[in-house]
């Protein structure tokens, strides 16, 4: 039934049509080719080297001194000859240059001799980490030396004592990148950990424990063993296999966002194929009239075409491969500094090549379905007439809608597997293609209603419907793709407003942690004001009504969850920017038994009702309270808050606590307040706010900019879609031009009516994209987020320009051929015909 | 007044390598107000002498006139005004602009030449051919006869000095040709065009002031009034 030398000649002469087709296959494929290895290579380059990423085969992590039990286990296990051990603690803590001018928050790990177990520290001499690292030396970060103007063979004061720079750390093997740091790195010797004199009650330290087991050591079993002794809740026991790095966790999430935005980009791609390919067989169409009348049966057509689709399928998700392969390269080029090596291998693996050539023959044989079907009702009659009756939407049209829905519901689950999110991800990309298609729908019969104004508007927007112009799809994709990159643009734009550009001028940037009850005083004294104190209990929540916090589903979470250590504090009164949503006060007077308020950020976590049970592990000790009160608070501060709030008088005062303050100082007075208070008192950490802010949101717009170029592809969609039409109705473009020009135009007014059509397609669609994104973003920083939402005005106008221009550009590339051929030529090949 | 001149026009196109010469010395002169008629066999080069006496092609060799003013080698641009103002122009395939109804395809050349009352205009020529009631139907929506009717008027609209019509019932069944043919020089009539008219059909030509006969692109007789 294939007939080879028709196939090769339909290939041979596929054209530009062909081209764009080509084209639109594979940009449904480069972006999920190169998220999916991206991932993958991730996943390869953490994981071969995990031992060396972790620096043991199991860790033991707690925000608390190890319990005795543990420990007892560790040592038994160690007499035992099955394991050797090292401990690390690691916490923020305020140092400064031996000559006392200037401090720096620092990033302290305290590690044993045995440190690490695997991998190695890379220290800049060259020499070996464990020659260097002794009592009464540090290995430092490059960045701490530039900050505080230091050399190796300085000396800084770290808590009380003075240790001197021994070397430079260039890499760390548990710390594969610094941006989630607070500050620089400082490795201070197990030795000098009691001169330092900073770990005291309530502090915030990392307590970890690494663990080595002896050769042919079970691991699971080791762990298991360990598990029995450690406090529930409290102390985290994890193989170098099932930890999960924070490195990891970033690019979890940050993947994560990807493949969302792959999805979205294969979605749009996927229109740009039904609509190029249904522009390309219409130009088929005579063939196939032609072939019917010589006898072809629709079974020879629909085959010999749908070859030629697959081979041209093909050709574009091996080129998507191949670039998405290009493109995994440049994004582990662009996070090169954040990632821990190379990876193994460059290339696309095989996996991911098979998945790209079944989601390549998926998208193509789904989305290119309808346009192959159609081909069955071309009748020989259509040799005789020009154009033909727009097709029916029959059944095929619907079973292919319903196709297309299953296919990217199944996609999306297996991309994301996440059922909630991948559902909710659906609903709303649907929602905002059927919103843009409401919308387009709505505008386009305005514009269709339009009689006045001046002649070349008129005739573009008559343009606008000429027949197979596939103006709505063009439209419908470009404000979908414009909506989501506006969306991200402006939330980032009203993140930045009301965090970062505008720190309110009244809010504290400076905050002090670890303050010990007794030194209150005297800090009072030392900073020269009496700034409100908070104490601060570290604790774990164990229960809801009864029910044990499922920490392993707690993680999985991508927001906050409820398996991490909670601060809480006691007071009777509510914070200025804070407020009730239920309940009558703060704490029932009435009630019996321990109270706590809770901050309607854990009941978005959650689901709790006044009255509900709630167990704490405090400092080793299990506490029972009942919700008496629901607060919220405006978010739009940098205020400190607490998300559990006991009474005052409550058993918690007695509790091992730190204080935690805040204050606002002049920028530039911060340093000299930061050293003053780390002089007097070693152990409390001071912490930049608005420094820490600004770093945070460098990687936050770097991110952001790495997603708004992701997102770029489908636009590139939407543009493809603009070509493809123009190429399809060049027939009817240049008999336009061809009669403009009889008819005594000028080139100027065929220009502007061709540019005008241009300008109307970028403008709706950007008009649209704003619309939607104004108000997603609208509901986004309100609802979500609780800030002012700022429109960006003059932003929104730009964006829409730029918009316009580029399809403008876009348009008037593929235009401008026809505008230079003379009205004869057309003139002669219609007499021809 | 010698409305059109066309001194010694040859017009050749090169395939591969074969060069092929459709008018040969071409030499004519039409009056103003004249009803000249081109005849010819299918090939004679009908088509292609209109396309250069209206501007529409230039000539491999040769010079063409227009009320004294030479038009050989204006571009398409420098042509605009000609084809506006002073020519129009009636097709056999009709060749109305598909996204426009009948009363735009009027009204298009008027308001391209910035008329005060296109539309006004426009209506008065759709009227006088009978076709008001359908000036809102688009092209694929007419006859062909209904069709040439809508082009006629179209071509009239600038009250344009002369009018090229190149097979204006080819397309036509016999009954249509007539009416259409009549139209066609009852308007020219009103309003004193001069018109230059391409066809094979010996009825139509006998209606002419003058016809001018090619043969394999070489006019018999002179061209000449």
């Amino acid at each position: 039934m294939i007939h080879p030398r028709f196939l090769l000649r339909q290939l041979m002469s596929g054209g530009h049509q062909a081209a764009v087709f080509v084209l639109c296959v594979t940009l449904s494929i480069i972006a999920v080719a190169a998220v999916n290895g991206f991932s993958e290579r991730l996943d390869r380059s953490l994981l071969q080297d995990a031992r060396a990423l972790h620096a043991a085969d199991i860790i033991v992590r707690s925000y608390f001194p190890l319990s005795p039990p543990l420990l007892d286990a560790i040592r038994e296990l160690e007499d035992q000859g099955r394991i050797q051990s090292t401990a690390v603690h690691e916490f923020y803590s305020v140092v400064r240059s031996g000559h006392g001018d200037d401090s720096l928050l620092a990033d302290l790990k305290i590690v044993g001799p045995a440190y690490p177990f695997y991998g190695e520290v890379v220290l800049r001499s060259g020499r070996p980490f464990s020659r260097v690292l002794a009592a009464g030396g540090i290995v430092v970060a490059q960045a701490l030396l530039e900050r505080l103007q230091l050399r190796v063979g300085d000396a800084l004061r770290v808590g009380s004592a003075t240790l001197v720079i021994r070397d430079v750390v260039l890499k760390e093997p548990d710390r594969p990148v610094s941006f989630l740091s607070f500050g620089p790195r400082i490795f201070v010797s197990e030795a000098d950990l009691p001169a330092l004199d900073l770990l005291k009650k309530g502090s915030r330290v990392r307590y970890i424990r690494l663990l080595k087991a002896a050769e042919g050591e079970n691991l699971d079993a080791l762990t298991a063993a360990l598990e029995t002794a450690a406090v529930d809740g409290q102390e985290r026991i994890e193989t170098f296999r099932t930890a999960r790095s924070r490195i990891r966790r970033f690019f979890d999430n940050f993947t994560f966002f990807l493949s969302l935005i792959a999805i979205f980009i294969l979605l749009l791609s996927g229109l740009g194929i039904r609509s190029t390919l249904a522009a390309y067989l219409k130009d088929k169409e005579e063939t196939i009239a032609v072939l019917k009348a010589l006898g072809a049966t629709r079974r020879f057509v629909v085959l010999n075409y749908l070859s030629v689709v697959a081979a041209f399928g093909l050709c574009g998700t091996l080129i998507g491969l191949l670039l998405g392969g290009l493109m995994q390269q440049g994004l582990f080029h662009l996070f090169g500094d954040l990632l821990p090596r190379g990876g193994g291998g460059a290339a696309l693996s095989p996996a991911t090549i098979v998945q790209g050539l079944i989601l390549g023959a998926l998208t193509v044989v789904l989305f290119a379905f309808l346009p192959i079907h159609r081909l069955r009702d071309v009748r020989p009659n259509r040799i005789f007439r020009k154009g033909g009756a727009p097709a029916r939407k029959g059944p095929a049209f619907y079973a292919t809608l319903i196709l297309i829905v299953l296919f990217f519901t199944g996609m999306i689950l297996f991309e994301l597997r996440d059922f909630d999110m991948g559902l909710k991800f659906l609903g709303g990309t649907l929602a905002l293609i059927l919103l843009s298609a409401l919308m387009t729908q709505g505008l386009l019969l305005a514009l269709k209603r339009l009689s006045r104004g001046p002649l070349a508007l008129r005739q573009a927007v008559r343009g606008l419907f000429r027949s197979g112009n596939a103006t709505r799809s063009t439209i419908i994709t470009l404000s979908a793709s414009l909506s989501l990159i506006f969306t991200i643009f402006l939330v980032e734009q009203n993140l930045d407003a009301a965090f970062i550009r505008s720190f309110p001028a009244d809010a504290p940037n400076l905050f002090f942690i670890d303050i010990q009850p007794d030194q209150v005083e005297a800090f009072s004294e030392t900073i020269g004001r009496q700034p409100r104190f908070y104490p601060v209990i570290r604790s774990r929540l164990l229960a809801v009504n009864g029910e044990k916090i499922d920490r392993e589903q707690e993680r999985r979470r991508r927001g906050d969850n409820l398996a991490r250590p909670f601060n809480l504090t006691y007071r009777d009164h509510l914070l200025p920017d804070e407020s009730l949503v239920d309940g009558e006060a703060m704490f029932d007077k009435d009630a019996a038994g321990l109270q706590v308020s809770v901050l309607d950020t854990v009941v978005e976590m959650r689901a709790m009702a006044i009255g509900d049970r709630l167990k704490f592990r405090i400092q080793g000790v299990p506490v029972e309270a009942t919700v008496s009160s629901i607060r919220t608070r405006a978010r739009e501060t940098i205020e400190p808050y607490f998300y559990f709030v006991f009474p005052a008088g409550s058993i918690l005062k007695e509790a091992p606590q730190t204080i935690f303050t805040a204050v606002r100082v002049d920028e530039g007075e911060v340093a000299a307040l930061q050293n003053r208070v780390s002089t007097r008192f070693p152990n409390i950490s001071a912490i930049d706010v608005s420094q820490t802010i600004s770093t945070f949101a460098a990687l936050l717009h770097r991110l952001s900019l790495i997603v708004r170029l992701f997102t770029l592809q489908s636009i590139a969609a939407g543009l493809l879609i603009i070509v493809s039409a123009i190429f399809a109705t060049r027939i009817a473009r240049t008999q336009e031009a061809a009669y403009f020009r009889i008819l005594g135009a000028r080139s100027r007014f065929i220009l502007a009516v061709f540019s005008l059509e241009n300008v109307l397609i970028g403008a709706a669609s950007a008009l649209e994209a704003l619309l939607i994104s104004q108000a997603a973003g609208w509901i986004i920083a309100v609802r979500v987020l609780d800030i002012t939402y700022h429109p960006y005005l003059p932003e929104s106008g730009l964006l829409l320009l730029g918009n316009v221009l580029l399809v403008l550009a876009v348009g008037s590339a593929a235009t401008l051929p026809i505008l230079r051929q003379k009205p004869v030529v057309f003139l002669r090949e219609q007499t021809e015909e | 007044m010698t409305m059109i001149e066309a001194r010694n026009l040859t017009h050749a196109y090169r395939v591969e390598d074969r060069e092929v010469t459709i008018l040969r010395d071409v030499s004519l002169s039409v009056a103003a107000g004249e009803f000249v008629v081109i005849e010819g066999n299918s090939g004679s080069g009908k088509t292609t002498l209109l396309t250069l006496l209206s501007g529409l092609d230039r000539p491999s060799s040769g010079r063409v006139f227009i009320r004294g003013r030479e038009i050989t080698h204006l571009d398409e641009d420098e042509m605009a005004p000609f084809r506006n103002r002073a020519f129009g122009f009636v097709f056999q395939s009709f060749h109305l602009v598909p996204s426009l109804n009948a009363l735009e395809n009027v009204m298009f050349p008027a308001e391209l030449a910035g008329s005060d009352q296109p539309r006004q205009s426009a209506e008065a020529l759709l009227r006088r051919v009978g076709l008001l009631p359908r000036q809102h139907h688009f092209p694929h929506q007419l006859s062909g006869g209904e069709k040439q009717r809508v082009a006629i008027c179209r071509a009239l609209v600038n009250r344009p000095e002369i009018l090229f019509a190149d097979e204006p019932t080819g397309n036509l069944d016999a009954k249509n040709s007539g009416a259409i043919l009549d139209l066609l020089l009852d308007l020219r009539k009103e309003r004193g065009a001069t018109l230059v008219l391409v066809t094979h059909s010996a009825e139509i030509a006998r209606k002419a002031d003058r016809r001018l006969l090619l043969r394999d692109g070489v006019l018999d007789g002179g061209g000449a009034p």
